[in-house]
């Protein structure tokens, strides 16, 4: 799957996103060194792999995620394993740090970055560790990664699932997809914020349209609402809470379905609309608060994805980007949306390395140009 | 049987007369405004209308079939929304001694009592700047009012309805919107009042077509922000909304419906979306402890949104080029919350502002796809979420403009939310 390359970009490997919340690293270790390429390899670049793949956690919060990485790959002629590291934006400066105190920049190689980050802190990368990015944009680094790791799994571990029974909590379960074929495609990056592209061929995609309410709006709204600091203890408590009781429901405002227009009285008829009760406000949990948020962003992105895919006349939704996370309830909510509103029109499908392709498409770039 | 308004209590039915969707009477007369500036030297209709319309309107003995079946006096339309219940009531001016000689007392004291009246209990309201004077419906002439109280207060209003024995006047009392079915028993119960269900949407839509056709030759019903990017320069335009079809109409109230409309009796809901005006509320109430939609704008109209949302520019360090996205769009709402620092320096206008510029922003963007998926160009937004809500018209004039790079047209009506209970009062007066 990888195309042998006549020349090598000299290590370290690495592809970079920059996201609005998340920085995406994806680093390539060879496992395939021979003594020589071993002696004669300077010491920054040791010390930088071994620091990689010795540890799973760097820093308060950078953290490398085992579960997703890729052995004994073949990329450019050469063979090793893809790590899959994150940190937040935030502490950036901390990462240039460590570039600079490892003397990253001796290296001379070239530092493939994409997301809005690349653009924004271009100057901090050259001022702070002498590093000259190469910029990407991010939606091509999308498109490219995802189709490049759908094709680099096809024989391993599925890479692409959907639910089965999404509407079912006791026989909901999670199946492999082979997205053989993959072309048209609608692909929703829930980041920060969400863009949906419609792909209709390797080179071909573009960008139906966006919404800002993405996975930033839930988290920076339960902070608000709930005084949680962090996403995982956002959907900790989003687990535990009930959102109709937050939710105005077509039932409380009808007394049960609205059957003219094929809304039944379960559908959420206004978002948070009880709370505009004192009464109701003071009987919620942070919890409901917290699982109403959740349920809301999620629905509004079924939503608009929904009404994308019908217009673009596209069947198949692929849903990545890092608010899908650890977050089994959204995915659960987007893939029984699709499935309710469309009746069985439309497929959700999700795929295991969920944030990390533009990352991966950054990487794809430096190996081989396009 | 004492006279309630119904004329010719004794005549029969004329059969061949067809029942149609359109106002059968075909003398509805534009009404005027009342206090409003703009009317002080426009004249009702041209002179030649007036007279034709007098011409036949001779008091108590026309022969026209329209009397056959007009429903007794008090005519009401109800719409019982998920927040408020919108009432519009028509308060006849032509009444003669003998009429009024022969009137019931509750009728007569419920017209006193609503139209002396521009406050009821605690929270009903009369919108007196909406009101619709001189209008001729059914043949008779009357001020047309527009009420409104909490949903949450109609208990209320049915303890009143009982102790005027409305009941007793056995009209129909129309009504539209999902609390005509939710408290049909309480109606029933507490008032001893049946109700004619009607459809939300089928009451907006005729509501909207009805308003627009009568206010056509008086000050506009319909109206448009021109330079809604330049606020310096925005300004309020009136628009003649001739040809109407096709319409996209997005009614915001608690939640949202989009509906096409191709032509009086055809139309459908495209979509909708469950963040409206009464997450806009919910919300705000929760993040600044404000407990009133009034309070929550005020709060809104002096805070920044942009401290509290992440922007294009706080991703990119500018514009996102490649696919058109301006520094200042919004690439995350609320996206700057996450940051302890950054909650801690905003303040509760500030996320009042957020929740509005969130919710608004959002009803355009999945408007504009609605639209564009239509191929329709006019867009209505009605719905009481706009109700003394400039910010959020600005908004979405300057949204659907700026990213449909001026294809699209967003058009605004003045009676706002009461076009559903306008709809159930037509259906009362020419049942479809």
């Amino acid at each position: 799957t990888s195309v042998q390359c006549d020349w090598c970009v000299a290590f370290p490997w690495f592809g970079m996103d920059i996201g609005g919340t998340l920085v995406k690293l994806v680093y390539f270790e060879p496992k395939d060194i021979t003594a020589e390429e071993e002696q004669e390899e300077v010491e920054n670049l040791k010390s930088i792999r071994r620091y990689l793949t010795s540890n799973i956690a760097y820093g308060t919060t950078g953290i490398r995620d085992v579960h997703l990485e890729l052995q004994d790959l073949t990329l450019c002629g050469r063979k090793g394993n893809l790590h899959f590291i994150r940190f937040p934006t935030h502490d950036l400066p901390v990462f240039l740090q460590m570039g600079r105190n490892k003397h990253f920049s001796s290296l001379h190689t070239t530092l493939c970055a994409t997301g809005g980050g690349a653009y924004k802190f271009e100057n901090d990368f050259r001022t702070m560790a002498d590093l000259q990015l190469h910029k990407l944009d991010e939606l091509d680094c999308l498109v490219r990664g995802v189709l490049y790791i759908d094709s680099v799994m096809s024989s391993g571990p599925s890479e692409c699932y959907y639910f089965e029974n999404p509407t079912d909590p006791d026989h909901c379960v999670q199946k492999p997809y082979l997205l053989e074929n993959p072309y048209p495609l609608l692909l929703v990056n829930i980041g920060s914020g969400v863009s949906i592209l419609a792909v209709y061929s390797e080179n071909n995609y573009k960008r139906v349209t966006g919404t800002s309410l993405g996975g930033g709006t839930f988290l920076g709204l339960c902070c608000l609402l709930t005084g949680c600091s962090t996403f995982e203890e956002a959907l900790e408590m989003a687990s535990e809470g009930e959102s109709t009781r937050v939710d105005k429901l077509v039932r409380d405002i009808y007394g049960g379905d609205y059957e003219r227009f094929g809304l039944p009285g379960w559908a959420v008829a206004s978002s948070f609309g009880n709370m505009m009760s004192k009464e109701k406000r003071e009987s919620v949990s942070k919890e409901d608060l917290a699982r109403a948020t959740l349920v809301t962003i999620t629905n509004n992105i079924g939503s608009i994805t929904r009404m994308c895919a019908l217009n673009e006349n596209i069947e198949r939704v692929v849903f990545v980007g890092n608010f899908l996370r650890v977050n089994t309830l959204s995915m659960k909510l987007l893939a029984y949306a699709m499935d309710y509103w469309s009746k069985g029109q439309l497929k959700a499908l999700f795929l295991r390395h969920e944030g990390y392709f533009g990352a991966v498409g950054a990487l794809l770039e430096l190996l081989h140009p396009s």
